[in-house]
């Protein structure tokens, strides 16, 4: 009889590559995975010899090959922003199975510096097989270029079908901004750090150049560099590093499709169907959780994802973010660290939703690396979503603090 | 045919080939499952909703609505020309739903646009072969 893996792995460290944003000086992707792992090693006071299983998203053996180690499990899932929260997930059970103690997920990116080593050290794998049915009959035919042609779909018909505005989603961004100008390492986390940086209005929004209508450039997240690892060990060996164990108290995965021409609802995603596993597994439920750290490549996505998770009503996941209640001070803290919006996305955005979740949930969110004072929430628990894709897959995870 | 400067499609021979004959003559061409009747878009192998391989293909009306739709401020190579424009997905006639660059529509003007609008599918030759399919509002 297989038993629950909740609880039986934590994340028993985080860390990022040296640099993340936008590093001038240029980087690769391999660069930022391999320092993240160092510095993640460092901070739990292990050796990269010690790792037993490589999960990240580009390819896994490279990484063990430049790392000079031989774990006994490796795992290259790679389905878009969300693949770290599946890496969780299979770690999770990797760990419950008995088959390893200590994972490495690692993340590295080159989003920003690819602008200008043209696409080199991007780790990018080839590109699309003419005869897979998106590219026969999606929206590349028609000129689409990117996540914002897609996602822009979501939104006309979430304001059709539920009555929401543009108005509703940009307030998803001034809140997620508000964050971002607690974290020095953010992006736009002043005019210090970047000309359009600092607080945001909703007309702000409202008024930025329009890339995709009814999107526009502020409800769309950054492009930049961004390296980083988190360690995950059982709950025999949890305790055992210099820094805090988060409980990994549920875990789950669904899609619903590839390609969004195969999306039936516009308005809905698997966020639904994972968080429902994650929720299972942990025996908890949307009102337990006490923050909330949402992928939001684009205000759209935060918005409906809300939703998806339980945490309101359908048609009103925008409400989260009102009158207050998501931002700093309020009574249920989300995307923390300032969001895929405002902090930093190199592209797959679902690894700074784990650091991040883990500072928070282990107390370490403000030390002057990780934040300002009033970034440091006093949630015990969260409820983490990554999504991949075109809205298409998505990866929800119950964390909790060790207590 | 000399003209169509966009990226053009590359059939595969074997499951969409019907289609793609279909439009060669201005036809749409669906598949639609024999047991369970449910016409499915992209062409399959298999029905998506039943599982069974028993498909057959039927000419459908060419007829559709606007189910949801974005303007693209921006766009590259050859599209990029076009800008903006509307890239739309159509819920057809009879069932399921297709990607297209919309036309009849002022792209300049988003909130004109209606979502439930009636579209009819025309067929642009972009070589020798290969006719594009395109939705035009009629309403």
């Amino acid at each position: 009889m297989p038993s629950n893996p909740s609880m039986s792995a934590a994340i028993v460290a985080a860390a990022e590559s040296d640099k993340i944003g936008y590093i001038e000086e240029g980087t690769t992707a391999l660069m930022l995975h391999i320092e993240a792992i160092r510095n993640v090693c460092d901070a739990a006071g292990i050796k990269p010899s010690d790792i037993e299983g490589v999960f990240s998203p580009n390819n896994s053996v490279l990484l063990a090959e430049y790392l000079g180690i031989h774990p006994k499990y490796i795992d290259t899932t790679s389905v878009g922003g969300c693949s770290f929260q599946m890496h969780v997930h299979h770690a999770l059970a990797a760990i419950n199975a008995g088959i390893i103690d200590i994972a490495v997920v690692s993340h590295g990116e080159s989003g920003y510096s690819n602008r200008k080593n043209g696409g080199k050290g991007g780790l990018r794998g080839g590109g699309g097989d003419p005869w897979v049915p998106s590219e026969q009959f999606g929206s590349s035919v028609y000129g689409a270029w990117g996540a914002p042609s897609h996602y822009s779909h979501a939104l006309t018909r979430h304001m059709h079908e539920w009555g929401s505005t543009k108005e509703d989603f940009a307030q998803i961004a001034k809140v997620t901004r508000d964050w971002a100008t607690l974290n020095p390492r953010a992006v736009m986390h002043s005019k210090e750090t970047h000309p359009a940086g600092g607080p945001i209005t909703v007309q702000d929004v409202l008024d930025s150049r329009m890339i995709v209508w009814p999107l526009n450039l502020l409800d769309i997240c950054l492009v930049t560099d961004h390296g980083g690892a988190v360690l995950i060990a059982s709950a025999e060996k949890a305790r055992s590093f210099k820094t805090a164990p988060v409980w990994i108290a549920g875990a789950g995965e669904s899609m619903s499709h590839q390609d969004i021409m195969e999306m039936g609802d516009f308005t809905a995603t698997s966020a639904k169907a994972s968080s429902e596993s994650a929720y299972r597994m942990a025996g908890m439920g949307p009102s337990d959780m006490e923050m909330a750290m949402i992928y939001d490549s684009f205000t759209v996505t935060a918005g409906i994802t809300a939703e998806m998770l339980g945490l309101t009503p359908r048609g009103e996941g925008p409400s989260l973010w009102a009158d207050g209640k998501a931002s700093p001070g309020g009574q249920f803290p989300v995307n923390t660290n300032g969001g895929g919006l405002s902090f930093s996305h190199s592209g797959m955005y679902g690894m700074m939703l784990l650091i991040e979740s883990y500072r928070q949930l282990s107390g370490t969110a403000e030390d002057g690396i990780h934040g300002l004072p009033g970034k440091q929430t006093d949630a015990k628990s969260a409820i983490v979503n990554g999504t991949g894709g075109a809205l298409s897959v998505t990866g929800t995870l119950v964390l909790t603090a060790d207590v | 045919m000399a003209d169509y400067n966009k990226p053009i499609p590359s059939p595969d021979p074997y499951v969409t080939k019907p289609f793609w004959d279909g439009a060669k003559e201005g036809k749409l061409m669906l598949p639609r499952c024999t047991s369970c009747n449910k016409v499915h878009w992209y062409p399959r192998m298999l029905c998506p909703f039943c599982h069974s391989s028993s498909i057959e293909w039927f000419e459908a009306s060419g007829e559709g609505f606007i189910h949801t739709y974005a303007i693209q401020n921006r766009a590259f190579g050859a599209w990029g020309e076009e800008t903006p424009y509307c890239l739309a997905y159509i819920d057809l006639k009879e069932g399921d739903r297709m990607v297209t660059a919309l036309r009849g529509v002022d792209a300049e003007n988003p909130t004109s646009i209606k979502i439930g609008a009636k579209v009819k599918i025309e067929f642009d030759q972009a070589d020798e072969d290969t006719y594009v399919p395109y939705w035009r509002v009629v309403d």
